[in-house]
């Protein structure tokens, strides 16, 4: 396929790690979307990056706090909260 | 409001806001510290340290990384006052900011084979962590405070204070050696044909 002439393959690929951040400074998002999706050669280069942060983000879902340290953090600032407005005037 | 209204209100927008990021605090706070104990006290401490604050916090900022901040903080504070040197800060004050080549070479690896990245997929969560452990310091903290926790270029930057141009370097350079770890571990493991990866560097 012939490529979006605003911006060329090279471009695109170079911008794929900011486009995907939401980072991108120089080039608006759209311009880049829509080059992905009309370029068949760059796409998969898309679709790769974004196989990988989702296998990423799916991996840091299961990693969660012990229920017993929030409970402790839960009942340490209820404790604060308590006696927040004594503890205010002492200092 | 009286004293006893302003805390209740104080407390919950505090729990509202703060209490839902523990777990990315704990995580956080795991990587620092190394070790489950210490990250739980590092937690409490950062939490009790946030409610104190929580007037100082200033609304739409995000709160995740102003937790990360204070969790930080006590962290390095603890650490100063155990005389143990700060190779953090050191390392930290450290400026590279070159990106590594555009093109990744895993891309041209996987071209005909799995082009869009479906092995990824097959790669449990448990590896993968295991992998972004193993990831040098520096790019393991910008690959899981960018790719785990959402923080922006910006508040990674703020939160390590290093420019937002050594933050790209170093999430772009570690997602290339993550990304190249699970492509071998994926061959290994038959998810995809084997294929020779040029290893980025840096």
């Amino acid at each position: 396929m012939a490529c979006d002439d605003a911006i060329s393959c090279r471009e695109a690929v170079a911008m794929v790690q900011e486009f995907l951040d939401g980072e991108l400074s120089e080039v608006p998002a759209e311009q880049v979307r829509a080059h992905f999706e009309a370029c068949s050669r760059c796409y998969p280069h898309l679709r790769f990056e974004r196989s990988f942060r989702e296998a990423l983000i799916r991996a840091g879902r299961g990693e969660s706090a012990p229920a017993e340290l929030k409970r402790r953090v839960e009942d340490l600032i209820s404790g604060v909260a308590a006696d927040g407005s004594s503890e205010g005037e002492r200092s | 409001m009286t004293d006893v209204s302003t805390e209740r209100e104080s407390k919950r927008g505090f729990n509202e806001e703060a209490l839902p990021h523990l777990d990315a605090v704990y995580r956080f706070a795991l990587r620092l510290s190394e070790s489950p104990d210490h990250a739980a006290d590092l937690v409490q401490e950062t939490f009790l340290r946030a409610y104190r604050s929580w007037e100082q916090y200033t609304r739409g900022t995000r709160v995740k990384s102003w937790l990360f901040t204070i969790c930080r903080n006590v962290y390095l504070r603890g650490r100063e006052r155990s005389q143990r040197h700060d190779e953090l800060v050191e390392k930290h004050s450290e400026r590279d900011d070159t990106l590594p080549d555009p093109v990744n070479p895993i891309w041209a690896t996987v071209d005909t084979v799995d082009p869009e990245g479906a092995f990824f997929d097959s790669i449990v969560d448990g590896k993968i962590l295991d992998a972004i452990d193993a990831l040098p310091e520096e790019h393991r903290e910008a690959v899981r405070l960018s790719d785990l926790e959402g923080l922006t270029y910006q508040e990674v930057a703020d939160l390590l204070d290093v420019p937002v141009g050594t933050v790209k370097s170093r999430l772009f350079r570690g997602r290339r050696r993550l990304q190249a770890a699970l492509y071998e571990y994926a061959i290994e493991r038959g998810y995809v044909p084997a294929g020779s990866v040029s290893s980025e560097g840096g």
